[in-house]
Order: C-alpha cells, then structure tokens, then sequence
C-alpha cells in the first residue's frame, strides 16, 4: 500500500457528505439518490427486450414516461458518482483493477455471492422506493419515518446473514 | 431567493452531476467504495458506515433546521420521502440480506 492516502476519519467524511447532501436538498428540494438511476436504466432494457410486457406494466411506464435516460436526474447524479469515486480513488493512488474478497473465498464465488447480492438489494430498493441512499442518508436527514424503519430493518438483515455468509468476508 | 431554489433543466442536470462527483469522491475518501470495510459492520469490526452515515444525516438535518429557523428555507417545499412502514421495513431487511451477500 505504498503511496497510498489513508481515508479521511470518518467524521470528517460524514460531514462533507452532510454538506453535500445539504446543497443538494437547498438547490434542487430533494437528496441524493443511487437505485432509481439503475430502475430507470432497468425499465428501458425491459422495453428493448420484451417491449408488450413493459407497456403492460404500469410501473415500468412510469419511468418510461419521464423522457430521455439522460435528461434523468439520478442517472446523471449516478454517472456523477462514478466520476467522483474514481477521482477519489485515483488521486489517493488507490486507483486499480482488483476483485475485494475475503481470504477464504475464490473470486468465482465471490462474483456470484456478488451478483446475488446484487439482485437482490436491486429487489428490494423497488420494494423500499430506494435504497440506503435515497431512503437510509436523505429520508433520514429530513427525518422521515420511513427511513428510519427501513435503516433498523438493514441492520436486522444484515446482521443475520452476515453469520451465515462470514466465510465469505472474514 | 427563495430556498430550496428547485432548479429544473439543464442547471438542474449539472447540480446532479456535480453532486454526485462530491457525493462519489467523498464515499471513497472515505472508505466506502471497499465492501469489505462496509460488510466489516456486520462483524463488529468497522463502524466507518455508522460513523459516515450518521455525521451526514445530523449535518444535513441541523443545517435545514437551522436555516428554516432562520426564514432562509422553506420546508414545506423540501421533498420527503413518503412512509410506508411495512414495505420499507421488509424492503430495507432484504437489502441487508443483499448487502451483507455481495457487499454492495
């Protein structure tokens, strides 16, 4: 790990993403996001695929019916991120292609266990209306109940599966 | 100027992408951007998560609480997510099914 830049303390961390989640709310009346970008991107890959199913799925249309993927808002927010997260990444020299894993695990389960993982925080941000970004960070901010229903539940879930998948990190 | 200016459009699309730059490189500064640090929460090893989340949501809070004491903003114009108690209760438990599987 020569050259690379320890992260910032937490705390210092948390209030620049309280800052920026603040700037947000005051410029645009909502916060940040992450999931609905990838609902959106999800709706118009079920129309290019299955086009009768989509139209007949009222929900589906919903997104379809915002207009172009890039006039989104969370999409461009998202795209945002990317750059953001490799600058960051870049300019502590962290910058590079390799796969995190615990020490017992092969990178092809790895992938798998990410791919359902994956899945499956997809599933459940559409049941949620979002995810730890949309509904855990900005709800909780303007103290929506529902976020903070939603942030115990994550940790209830999170802690009893993490025994079951410890090999799999640990 | 009344607050939140709720910007639309182009200037709204550039607000977003500027946003999610900060949003993106402070995660990462952060620790955020490895799953094994944000899966260590559920091993008790790491509280970054916690830590990072919390500071955040107290800053954002005070600072729309302060400023609409002050008259700056107005809350009722800021968005809140609505709640629905039983889908995001069960909702946010599968996500940490999910979360803790491929470490986000």
């Amino acid at each position: 790990m020569n050259g690379t830049r320890p992260y910032w303390s937490p705390y210092v961390a948390g209030l620049a993403l309280g800052v920026t989640l603040l700037a947000t709310y005051l410029l645009m009346g909502f916060g940040l996001g992450a999931s609905g970008a990838f609902a959106q991107i999800a709706a118009r890959l079920e129309v290019a695929v299955a086009p009768g199913r989509a139209q007949a799925t009222p929900y589906l249309m919903g997104y379809l019916e915002a207009g172009r993927l890039w006039a989104q808002w969370i999409v461009v927010e998202m795209v945002g991120v990317l750059v953001g997260a490799g600058l960051g990444a870049w300019t502590a020299g962290r910058f590079a292609w390799r796969l995190e894993k615990g020490p017992r695990i092969g990178a092809g389960r790895r992938l798998a266990f990410a791919f359902l993982g994956g899945a499956t925080v997809g599933f459940a941000s559409r049941v949620a209306q979002g995810c730890t970004s949309g509904v855990a960070l900005s709800g909780g901010a303007v103290l929506a109940p529902g976020a903070w229903a939603f942030l115990a539940a994550f940790m209830a879930g999170g802690f009893a599966t993490a025994w079951i998948v410890r090999r799999a990190w640990r | 100027m009344s607050w939140p200016l709720g910007l639309g459009g182009a200037g709204g699309l550039l607000v977003g992408l500027l946003a999610g730059v900060a949003f993106g490189f402070v995660l990462e500064r952060g620790g955020l951007g490895d799953p094994k640090k944000l899966t260590a929460l559920f091993y008790l090893e790491d509280f970054t998560m916690l830590q990072v989340m919390f500071t955040a949501i107290a800053v954002a809070a005070a600072g729309l609480g302060a400023l609409s004491l002050l008259g700056v903003v107005d809350l009722t114009e800021i968005a809140v997510q609505p709640t629905y108690l039983w889908p995001q209760a069960v909702g946010g438990l599968i996500l940490g099914v999910g979360f803790a599987l491929g470490g986000y």
